[in-house]
C-alpha cells in the first residue's frame, strides 16, 4: 500500500478533544479535503479511518473591527499585502479503527486522503469484496482529491437475508430517484453473485413515462462510460423487460405512454377479472367501510358464489354461475329483488344486512366502472407471469394512468402474489426487487391505515426472509411511515430540500453535510448502509437506459388509435405479419364487445395462427338480409248470407 | 532537552529544584534613555509627508526572534536558568508568508561555579557562563542572565539575517535596530523597525516635535548615536493617527543603511511601510507599531517553542 503524502494533522485540545468516534484535523489552505472526504490517520500502530463531517476556517483576527481598522474603513481598499494566518479545521467522524479493540481516542498524527485500499477498509468492504463468494454490488465511486474508489453495497444486506430494502429520498426533477434505482438495478443484474441465486425486478411506474424505456439504450458521455468501467459494469440497457399496462376505457388501447408500435412487442395488457379483484376487495374498502360485516359478506361471495354454481331457490330456481362483474351484478339484482319482495322485515338476506350488501356491491361495481380498462367484464385476465418469472428480468407495471384506488389494487395484488409465490418458492426466481415511487402516497406517516400501507409495513418488516425486497422512493422521507423507511437497510439521499432537512429525521447529520445535501449535483448521492458507520457520498453514472424525455421524443405515444387500428396493434403483438387492412376488413361492422371478446380469447389461448383464431372467435359474419315485399293476404271472401252458404 | 528534563536531572544531582519563570522571560529589557542624534536632512528636525501607501512589489521577508527562560534549580543561592531562544525568517510570496529559515538553541545560563555543581547533568547542553565577580545573588544573577540571553538571541537573529541575505535579493525587515551588526547596517536591502521608544533620539523642543509627528508623515532623516561602530540612517514614521491616544501611538523608528538614507528613498520606503499597516497585528498590545509580518514570525516561533 502506497502511503499518500499527509494533507493534514490531527489536533486535540481540551475543548476539541479526540474521541473514539470523532477527531479534528487541520490542513493547508488549498486542501483537496471536503465534506464527505474519507481520511486515514496512522500513528503508533493504530490506523483510524474517518469521514469529514464539518469544517471551519478562521484567521488570527480577533474582531471584525481590526479588519475595518486595517482597511481604514474602506471596503474597496487594496488587499492586505500579507494574507492573515488562517486555519482550515475539519471535524471527522470515525468510520473504523484498526485494531478495533481496545477502542481508544484517535491518535494525534498525520492525516492522509484515503486510497482505494483505505476506502475498502474504512467502509468494511473487505468483508464482502475481493474474496471467494463475494457479495459486493457497485453503487458508485467515492471521489476526493483526484482519487476515485469504487463503493460496493453488500447484497446480503441489500437483498437479504441479513438486512434488506432500499429507500431513496430526493427532490424531484434532478434525476436522483429513478436514475439511481435504474443504475442500481443495472448493477445488481450484472453483479449479483451466482451463489446467491436468481433475481428479478417488478417496477411500478406510477407517474408519466419514468420507467417506460428501460430496454432502450442511453447516449452516454465518455466520462460516464469511464465510470462504468471503473465500477466493472457494462453500460447496456436491460435486455429482458416486460411491460404491463391496463387498457383505456375503450378496452383495446393500452393506457400507457409506451404505446409506440415499435415498442409493442414486449408491452402486454394488464387485465383482471372478478376473481382477481375479489381476492383483494379489502383494498377497495376505506377505513369507514372496514367492518366485520362487509368482510363476512365478501368472504361469502368469494367462497360460495364466485366461480362456482350457487343455488338459492329463494332468489331464482336456476343456479347462479358468477364469473364476471356482469354475472355478479345479476346476482346482486336478484338479492335486491328478493328483499324488496319481502317488504317490511326483509332487510336481511342470509344473515347479511341489505345495507352491507349494497356497500359491497357499490365498492365492487365502482372499481369496474372507474378502472374499466383494468377490470374486464368478461372474466378474461391478462396478468403477470406468476410462477414464470425469469432471472435478470424486469417486469414493469404501468399504473400511471389508473386512478389511485385502482393503483392501490394493482399494487396490493401484485405484491401479495409475489409474496405468496416466494413463500411457496415457485415464483421462478429467488429474489424480487419491488420498486415503488411516491412512497409518501402509499405509506404516508400521517395518513389513514390503508391496506396498502399495512402491506408495505409487512413487506418491509418481513420481506427479506422471503427474498421480497422493497426499493422505495419519495421526495420527503419525513412524510413516510417511519417503520417503512426505518426497515430499509440501505438509504440513499439525493439533493434535498432544506425544509425537509430541518425535520428531526436528519438531526444526526452535521450542518455541513446538510448543506452539501441541499446542493448536491446531479449524479451524486449520500448513502447509508449497514457496513458504513457514517453516510458516504458517491458519484454514479447516468443509467444506461433512455431517459423518459428522450424516449418520448424518439417513441412518441400512439394517441387516438381507431378501434380497428388498436385491435390490429394488439394482434400484431402475437404475429407481426398481421396487417391492419386485414383486421379492418375483419372487424368492420362487428359489435365492439364481440371483437373484444375475440381479442381476449386470442390473448388467452396464444394460438399458432392468431389471425385465424381471432377470426374464428368472431364467427361468421351475419349478413343483413333485405326484406322482400310480402304479398298481401287476400281478404276473406264473404258469403252472401250472414252464415255463409 | 526540555526544561523539565533538565530540572529532573539537576534535582537528582542534588540541586534545589525551582519552577519560576521570570517576568521578563519573553523579551528584551531596555533602559529608558536619550541619545541625541544628528539631523542629516535640512537644518532642523522637520515633518515630511510621504504620500499614499504603496504596495511592496519586491520579495519581502521578516525576521524576528523570541526567547523563553526559567529557573530550574538553585545551586546554593545561585540560580541556573534554562533558556530557549529561536529566530526565523518568513518570506512573503503571493501575499502568503512561509518560513524559509529558522534556528533555535537551548542554553543553560549560570555562574561557572553553579554550572560546575551541575556537573554531568548538563552534558551535551550549551552553557553560558555569567560573571562571577560578585557573590551569588538570586535577583542580580537573574538580571545578568537576562542580559546574556538578550545578547545570545541578538546573535542568533544576526546570524539568521545574514544567512537569508546571502541566499537572495529580497528585502528583509527586522524587528529592532540594524546597528546591532555592521553587515546589517550596510545592507541595502534591510530595514530595521524599532517600535520601542525607550531610547529617544532627541530632547527638548526637537523631542516634542519628534513625538508629535502627524499621521502619514516622517521625520527628517537623522543619524542615531550608537554604541556600535555601524552607522545607519534613521527616521520616524507615524503609522496611525495619534491624537487623542498617546504620543507613541503608531510611531516607529526606521533604520536603513546609509546608502538608502536619501529623502527620496525614505519617502518611498515609508510609503511601502504604510501599506504594511494592514492587516493589523491585533491582539498584540503593540499592534499600532508592530507590522503583521513581524508579528507572524513571533507567533510562529512561540507556537514552535511551546
Amino acid at each position: 500500500m502506497i502511503a499518500l503524502r499527509p494533507i493534514g494533522r490531527v489536533v486535540a485540545t481540551e475543548l476539541k478533544p479526540s474521541t473514539p468516534h470523532q477527531f479534528y484535523f487541520w490542513t493547508a489552505r488549498d486542501t483537496p479535503v471536503g465534506i464527505g472526504a474519507i481520511v486515514r490517520v496512522e500513528e503508533a500502530g493504530r490506523v483510524v479511518f474517518g469521514v469529514v463531517t464539518d469544517a471551519v476556517a478562521y484567521s488570527d483576527m480577533m474582531t471584525p473591527m481590526h479588519a475595518v481598522l486595517g482597511a481604514d474603513g474602506d471596503p474597496g481598499a487594496m488587499d492586505d499585502p500579507t494574507r492573515r494566518a488562517e486555519i482550515r479545521l475539519f471535524s471527522a467522524s470515525v468510520l473504523r479503527q484498526m485494531p478495533e479493540e481496545p477502542l481508544q481516542p484517535v491518535p494525534i498524527g498525520p492525516v492522509r486522503l484515503a486510497s482505494d485500499d483505505d476506502v475498502r477498509l474504512a467502509l468494511r468492504m473487505d468483508a464482502y469484496t475481493g474474496r471467494d463468494r463475494a457479495t459486493g454490488i457497485p453503487v458508485g465511486v467515492y471521489a476526493a482529491g483526484g482519487l476515485e474508489s469504487p463503493v460496493y453495497l453488500d447484497c446480503d444486506f441489500l437483498l437479504g437475508p441479513e438486512a434488506a430494502h432500499l429507500n431513496i429520498t430526493g427532490v424531484s426533477g434532478l434525476a436522483t430517484k429513478t436514475s439511481a434505482v435504474e443504475f442500481l438495478l443495472t448493477s445488481i443484474f450484472q453483479t449479483f453473485p451466482v451463489h446467491k441465486g436468481s433475481v428479478a425486478a417488478v417496477c411500478f411506474n406510477v407517474k408519466g413515462p419514468d420507467l417506460c424505456f428501460l430496454d432502450q439504450p442511453a447516449v452516454l458521455s465518455d466520462e460516464e462510460r469511464r465510470l462504468y468501467a471503473r465500477l466493472g459494469l457494462t453500460p447496456t440497457p436491460f435486455t429482458d423487460v416486460h411491460y404491463y399496462a391496463p387498457f383505456k376505457s375503450d378496452g383495446v388501447n393500452l393506457n400507457t405512454l409506451r404505446s409506440h408500435e415499435a415498442l409493442a412487442a414486449n408491452t402486454r395488457p394488464l387485465v383482471w377479472g372478478l376473481r382477481e379483484v375479489l381476492d383483494y376487495a379489502e383494498v377497495l374498502l376505506n377505513r369507514d367501510d372496514v367492518d366485520a360485516k362487509a368482510d363476512a359478506f365478501i368472504d361469502f361471495l368469494g367462497e360460495r358464489v364466485v366461480g362456482r354454481d350457487y343455488r338459492d331457490d329463494t332468489l331464482r330456481t336456476k343456479p347462479f354461475n358468477v364469473q364476471t362483474f356482469a354475472d355478479l351484478e345479476e346476482f346482486f339484482r336478484a338479492i335486491f329483488d328478493f328483499v324488496e319482495a319481502m317488504g317490511k322485515g326483509g332487510e336481511v338476506w342470509r344473515t347479511h344486512h341489505v345495507a352491507t350488501i349494497r356497500k359491497v356491491r357499490n365498492r365492487l361495481s365502482n372499481i369496474s366502472t372507474r378502472s374499466k380498462g383494468l377490470v374486464t367484464d368478461d372474466g378474461t385476465a391478462s396478468d403477470l407471469p406468476w410462477g414464470g418469472f425469469a432471472d435478470r428480468n424486469v417486469y414493469v407495471v404501468d399504473v400511471a394512468g389508473l386512478d389511485p384506488l385502482a393503483q392501490d389494487l394493482v399494487f396490493a395484488r401484485a405484491v401479495s402474489r409475489l409474496r405468496e409465490h416466494l413463500e411457496r418458492r415457485d415464483l421462478g426466481v429467488d429474489h424480487v426487487v419491488v420498486f415503488v415511487d411516491e412512497l409518501n402516497k402509499y405509506a404516508s406517516a400521517d395518513g389513514s391505515d390503508t391496506y396498502v400501507r399495512k402491506m408495505l409495513l409487512d413487506l418491509s418488516e418481513r420481506g427479506r426472509y422471503l427474498g421480497l425486497v422493497l426499493f422505495s422512493a419519495q421526495q420527503f422521507r419525513s412524510q413516510v411511515h417511519r417503520r417503512v423507511v426505518g426497515n430499509a437497510g440501505t438509504a440513499i439521499y439525493g439533493r434535498m430540500d432544506m425544509d425537509e432537512l430541518a425535520t428531526p429525521g436528519y438531526a444526526t447529520l452535521s450542518p455541513a453535510t446538510k448543506i452539501k445535501l441541499a446542493t448536491l449535483p446531479k449524479g451524486e448521492l449520500m448513502i447509508r448502509h449497514p457496513h458504513f458507520t457514517q453516510p458516504i457520498f458517491v458519484k454514479f453514472p447516468r443509467p444506461p437506459v433512455m431517459t423518459s424525455r428522450e424516449g418520448l421524443d424518439r417513441f412518441p405515444p400512439a394517441t387516438g388509435l381507431s378501434f380497428p387500428d388498436a385491435v390490429a396493434r394488439q394482434l400484431r403483438t402475437f404475429d407481426r405479419h398481421i396487417s391492419t387492412d386485414g383486421v379492418h376488413a375483419l372487424v368492420e361492422g362487428r359489435a365492439e364487445p364481440d371483437v373484444l371478446r375475440a381479442l381476449a380469447a386470442t390473448r388467452r389461448e396464444r394460438p399458432a395462427d392468431p389471425f385465424a383464431f381471432f377470426s374464428a372467435c368472431l364467427g361468421r359474419r351475419v349478413t343483413p338480409e333485405a326484406l322482400t315485399t310480402r304479398r298481401p293476404v287476400p281478404s276473406i271472401r264473404h258469403a252472401d248470407g250472414d252464415y255463409g252458404s | 532537552m526540555l526544561p523539565d528534563q533538565i530540572r529532573r536531572a539537576l534535582t537528582l544531582h542534588g540541586l534545589t529544584p525551582a519552577t519560576w519563570i521570570p517576568d521578563a522571560s519573553g523579551g528584551r529589557e531596555v533602559e529608558a534613555t536619550i541619545r541625541v542624534a544628528r539631523v542629516v536632512e535640512g537644518p532642523a528636525l522637520g515633518w515630511h509627508p510621504v504620500g499614499l501607501a504603496t504596495s511592496w512589489t519586491e520579495p519581502l521577508a521578516f525576521l524576528d526572534g523570541v526567547q523563553r527562560s526559567e529557573i530550574v534549580p538553585y545551586a546554593g543561592a545561585a540560580p541556573i536558568v534554562v533558556a530557549r531562544i529561536a529566530a526565523a525568517v518568513r518570506e512573503r510570496r503571493d501575499r502568503t508568508l512561509s518560513t524559509v529559515l529558522e534556528t533555535s538553541r537551548t542554553l543553560v545560563i549560570a555562574r561557572p561555579s553553579a554550572l560546575a555543581r551541575a556537573g554531568e547533568a548538563l552534558a551535551g547542553l550549551d552553557t553560558l557562563a555569567l560573571p562571577e565577580d560578585h557573590p551569588p545573588h538570586p535577583v542580580r544573577d537573574l538580571v545578568d542572565a537576562r542580559r546574556a540571553l538578550d545578547r545570545a538571541r541578538g546573535a542568533l537573529e544576526i546570524g539568521l539575517g545574514e544567512r537569508y541575505r546571502e541566499t537572495g535579493d529580497g528585502w528583509l525587515i527586522v524587528d529592532g535596530s540594524l546597528a546591532e551588526s555592521p553587515r546589517w547596517a550596510a545592507d541595502p536591502r534591510m530595514i530595521g523597525i524599532a517600535k520601542s521608544h525607550a531610547t529617544l533620539p532627541f530632547e527638548g523642543d526637537d523631542l516634542e516635535r519628534y513625538l508629535r509627528l502627524p499621521h502619514g508623515q516622517r521625520s527628517s532623516l537623522f543619524e542615531p548615536q550608537t554604541r556600535s561602530l555601524a552607522p545607519v540612517r534613521s527616521w520616524a514614521l507615524r503609522l496611525w493617527p495619534w491624537e487623542g491616544r498617546d504620543l507613541l501611538y503608531g510611531l516607529v523608528r526606521i533604520e536603513v543603511a546609509p546608502v538608502n538614507g536619501s529623502p527620496d528613498a525614505a519617502d518611498r520606503l515609508s510609503r511601502f511601510l504604510l501599506a504594511e499597516r494592514a492587516p493589523v497585528s491585533a491582539p498584540d498590545l503593540c499592534w499600532d507599531r508592530l507590522l503583521y509580518g513581524i508579528s507572524a514570525v513571533e507567533q510562529y516561533l512561540r507556537a514552535r517553542l511551546v
